[in-house]
């Protein structure tokens, strides 16, 4: 008896092998496109992939916001063409697009949160961060605006529908991404501004509602539940023929939105090798080509563009970025 | 109602359109998925076969977790693989993440549990003489597993059928491993996901009326290849 | 040379003894039948000879050779076998298919396969059913086909563990009749066992009788129908009028046996004073209206009880002091005008009174 386990245990480990053998050699030669050479790797699968090598895969890792306006499906074949690779675009909130880049599995990240960016480049991971474009968040809500923040200040805005979600939560609510994406560290500093601690806000009563969705579905809902929230101007505009709730607070220093993109940097992550094609997709950013794409981006559609291109220097609230940190092009 | 309706006139005229899009995503939701079944498979036939075979202590126990995880949840499976895929996991060289061979491999784990359990049920299924039978006419040990497993077949293509169901179906692994990159890893599933965040839910839903569709003419044909047998 | 020989084979589940002490010889090219009860080993001895299950003592040597043990390459051994079991057992596949499957996990010529099979569906009735699925064949033939497929390797030795058991009358004929040609024609060694006695007597050239686990005699139908080694065996087979006694003398081989008070002298060399088991054949009692005055030693006085008619015969019932059961032709019984409460004389010959050293725990 003791014997036939063994013997079962010993064939089993011989079929896991073979299968792992299986999966490393069958799976990446018979993809239906082929993956970039890994030279320095001695793998039996890299030695694969340097035999079927074709076209290298550029990854990046990109926010919601930016995704679901549908930019990238024009600056996808624009740069595909420009630098002969395949762009691979990953979208997560700016929390986890930074998680991929920290473990080394995205080649750049394009983000809008300038804490936590900053908290990147700190660690080392992100290398040559530039800004390309901007925009702002507004707040948006139902047209009935049963808060009454329509023209406020965003603190103020926060407040009033702070007020009214204790008074009333059947008629005031507030969607929050409740995710780590870029807008929700945008909405807990507006909180802050409001003179709330967040993780009071958090538990603050049912008109809270964190949603924990990407910005578009976070969009849905609030239009659903004909409740507040705070969204980006891009993705708004994007969904409009989709939502009835309009924006009723557009103004304010603190809905300052820029876009900002990184390279992973090769010196703490060893197998970040995509860093000359990272900055060439960086300069692109920064080139004529795409800043007068994004100024005319949407505006066929929504009456404006969703995005404003940073050339220019049509930027000018506090918070800005330099000059030089969209014109000078990185090595 | 008038979402739903919509959604099956979409799904009609995409299909009869033969959008290159659609067809592109469909190929490549059943591509993965049949890959995974394959792979599957070639693992869990056998092993089902030998759990079935050999008596061992904890067999019982073994049985009983195998069925906890058929119902293992899809992004659990989705973050373990990642972790082991991810540049910084163990196994970052292959450079699997955001690839179909991340989803493959994500969708192979996800039933692996399913289709061993039911091979093993399957077998079970089986007349004990079967086997003493095989042996007696002089079959191998493992030439008597694969009779056994002959005469489970229309089970064990079940069994195929549920795992490749779960397989083309499932959306966390793919989502998590694939990155739904689009003209490469996007699938029925995660295009439906995304379509559903961008609000469009009458080509999320003509997509998921494709998904179906493809899922019950697998299962047709298999199904009529094996009445031959 | 025994084609197959085993030596105190014992096996065990858990720790009930289910065979104990097996010692079989069979030989090259007989029918050997293993009868007993229910339960009392037959199927797990059938098992172990065809090497499916390992003896949990003892050996087996099929053909001079050992065949249990670790160093056995059992399948090369079971290769050489066969064995159908009770319930017909088919593929869910055609019949052809069955039939062909030992050659082809031998990994046979599909010509050679073709022509083999073709041969035997001929043999075993089955012309034309080739493409059946095997799962829709009736009991019979599915056994016919179970048949074909445990012979078509050219077995030396076949097992098979109560085949007719669930056949028809019809179908048991036809199993029986195949067997009996491959076993002359192949002189292909047979090893089945059967509950049906009467099929014991036209197959088996040799008998073992299998009772609790424990081979309790083995010789020919002859032997054990007519000698049957103790009392228990003689209780299977069928034997009517046996009673426990005393032996209370002995004479020279003349043994003077005391039952419930009555004495019978018959033919034994156990010594006095032992406790035996006797029984007398119904036919070897004679009925008759006077005390007949003869060679014979035993003239018992009794009443009959009860007059039942067993084909042309008639069973009369007695009580001499305790049952015994005699044959009449149904004639005499006439002549006799035997009736219920009458006064009649059993006569019996010391030579037809066997005489079985008792069993403990037996009747």
């Amino acid at each position: 008896m003791k014997a036939l386990v063994t013997r079962s245990i010993r064939q089993i480990s011989l079929l896991v092998l073979l299968v792992s053998l299986l999966l490393s050699i069958v799976l990446p030669g018979c993809s239906p496109a082929a993956r970039p050479a890994a030279t320095d790797n001695k793998s039996a699968a890299a030695t694969t992939f340097a035999v079927t090598a074709g076209i290298p895969r550029f990854k990046i890792a990109t926010t919601t916001s930016l995704y679901d306006t549908g930019l990238w499906n024009y600056l996808e074949p624009m740069f595909e063409k420009k630098a002969n690779v395949r762009l691979d675009i990953v979208y997560a909130g700016t929390g986890a697009a930074l998680e991929y880049g920290k473990r080394g599995d995205v080649d750049a990240v394009v983000v809008h949160d300038p804490e936590a960016e900053a908290q990147f480049m700190a660690d080392g991971y992100g290398i040559n961060k530039r800004s390309f474009a901007f925009n702002h968040f507004l707040i948006a809500g139902p047209a009935a605006d049963p808060a009454g923040i329509k023209g406020l200040t965003p603190d103020q805005a926060f407040k009033k529908i702070y007020e009214g979600g204790i008074a009333d939560p059947t008629r005031v609510k507030f969607i929050s991404r409740g995710d780590s994406s870029g807008t929700q560290a945008k909405e807990k500093l507006i909180w802050q501004a409001a003179g709330y601690t967040y993780t009071d806000v958090e538990k603050a009563g049912p008109w809270y509602v964190e949603a924990g969705k990407g910005m578009g579905p976070c969009l849905l809902m609030a239009n659903e539940q004909q409740a507040y929230l705070l969204a980006d101007i891009s993705t708004f505009l994007a969904y409009k023929g989709k939502v009835t709730i309009v924006p009723l607070v557009e103004q304010g220093a603190l809905f300052l939105n820029v876009y900002d993109v990184m390279a992973i940097n090769p010196a703490k992550i060893k197998t970040a090798k995509m860093l000359p094609t990272a900055n060439a997709f960086i300069n692109w950013l920064m080139s004529d080509e795409v800043q007068n794409m994004l100024a005319t981006y949407g505006v066929a559609e929504y009456g404006r563009s969703l995005f404003t291109p940073l050339k220019g220097g049509g930027c000018t609230e506090p918070g800005c970025p330099k000059l030089e940190d969209y014109t000078t092009p990185v090595k | 109602m008038q979402e739903l309706w919509e959604g099956l006139v979409q799904a009609v005229q995409l299909i009869v359109r033969l959008d290159p899009e659609v067809v592109e995503i469909s190929l490549r939701s059943l591509y993965v998925s049949a890959a995974a079944i394959l792979i599957a498979a070639l693992f869990c036939v056998p092993a089902g076969g030998m759990i079935h075979f050999h008596e061992f202590r904890g067999k019982k126990v073994l049985i009983n977790v195998i069925q906890t995880f058929y119902s293992i949840p899809t992004v659990v499976v989705g973050l373990f693989v990642f972790l082991f895929i991810s540049r910084a996991g163990p196994l970052g060289g292959l450079e699997l993440l955001f690839t179909p061979g991340a989803i493959i491999i994500g969708q192979v784990i996800l039933i692996l549990p399913i289709l061993t359990g039911m091979i093993i049920s399957a077998l079970n299924g089986v007349d004990k003489s079967i086997k003493d039978t095989a042996l007696s006419m002089g079959a191998s040990g493992s030439q008597a597993i694969w009779t056994i497993i002959g005469e489970a077949r229309f089970a064990v293509v079940g069994a195929l059928i549920l795992g490749f169901g779960r397989a083309i179906s499932e959306v966390g692994a793919a989502m998590m491993l694939g990155g739904n990159i689009r003209g490469y890893t996007r699938v029925l599933t995660t295009a439906i996901s995304l379509e559903t965040q961008r609000g469009d839910l009458v080509l999320s839903l003509a997509l998921g009326i494709i998904l179906i569709s493809i899922a019950m003419v697998v299962s047709v044909i298999v199904n009529v290849l094996l009445q031959r047998y | 040379m025994p084609i197959l020989r085993t030596v105190n084979l014992e096996q065990r589940a858990g720790s009930a003894r289910l065979l104990k002490n097996i010692n079989l010889e069979v030989e090259r090219g007989e029918v050997f039948i293993i009868v007993g009860p229910t339960g009392a080993g037959k199927t797990t001895l059938l098992r172990l000879l065809d090497l499916l299950d390992a003896p949990y003592a003892g050996d087996i040597y099929f053909d001079g050779r050992k065949a249990t043990g670790p160093d056995v390459n059992v399948m090369e051994v079971r290769r050489r076998m066969a064995m159908v079991f009770q319930k017909p057992v088919v593929f869910n596949t055609s019949v052809y298919d069955n039939i062909a499957y030992p050659l082809k996990v031998r990994g046979v010529a599909n010509s050679i396969i073709r022509s083999r099979v073709g041969e035997l569906l001929e043999i075993c009735g089955l012309s034309g059913l080739g493409k059946r699925r095997a799962k829709t064949l009736s009991g019979g033939e599915a056994q016919r086909v179970a048949l074909a497929r445990a012979v078509i390797t050219g077995p030396t030795i076949l097992f098979l563990d109560e085949p007719t058991a669930n056949l028809d009358p019809a179908s048991v004929k036809t199993i029986e009749d195949l067997l009996a040609g491959f076993n002359r024609r192949d002189s292909l060694t047979v090893v089945m066992t059967t509950h049906d006695l009467q099929q014991v007597q036209r197959l088996a050239q040799r008998v073992g009788v299998l009772m609790q686990g424990e081979l309790v005699q083995a010789g020919t139908p002859r032997e054990i129908f007519h000698s049957p080694g103790d009392i228990r065996i003689a209780g299977f087979m069928g034997i009517k009028n046996i009673l426990r006694g005393i032996i209370t003398r002995q004479e020279g081989g003349m043994a003077v046996v005391e039952v419930k008070g009555r004495v019978i002298e018959a033919v034994s060399e156990l010594p006095a004073g032992a406790p035996v088991d006797i029984y007398v054949r119904p036919e070897e009692i004679v009925l008759s209206l006077q005390e007949l005055r003869g060679s014979a030693r035993n003239t018992l006085a009794g009443t009959i009880i009860s007059i039942g008619l067993e084909g042309p015969l008639g069973a009369v019932v007695l009580d001499c002091g305790f049952r015994l059961e005699a044959l009449v032709t149904a004639r005499s019984a006439v002549e006799m005008a035997l009736q219920p409460g009458q006064a009649v004389y059993a006569t019996i010959k010391a030579t037809a009174v066997k005489v079985l050293p008792a069993l403990e725990n037996a009747a």
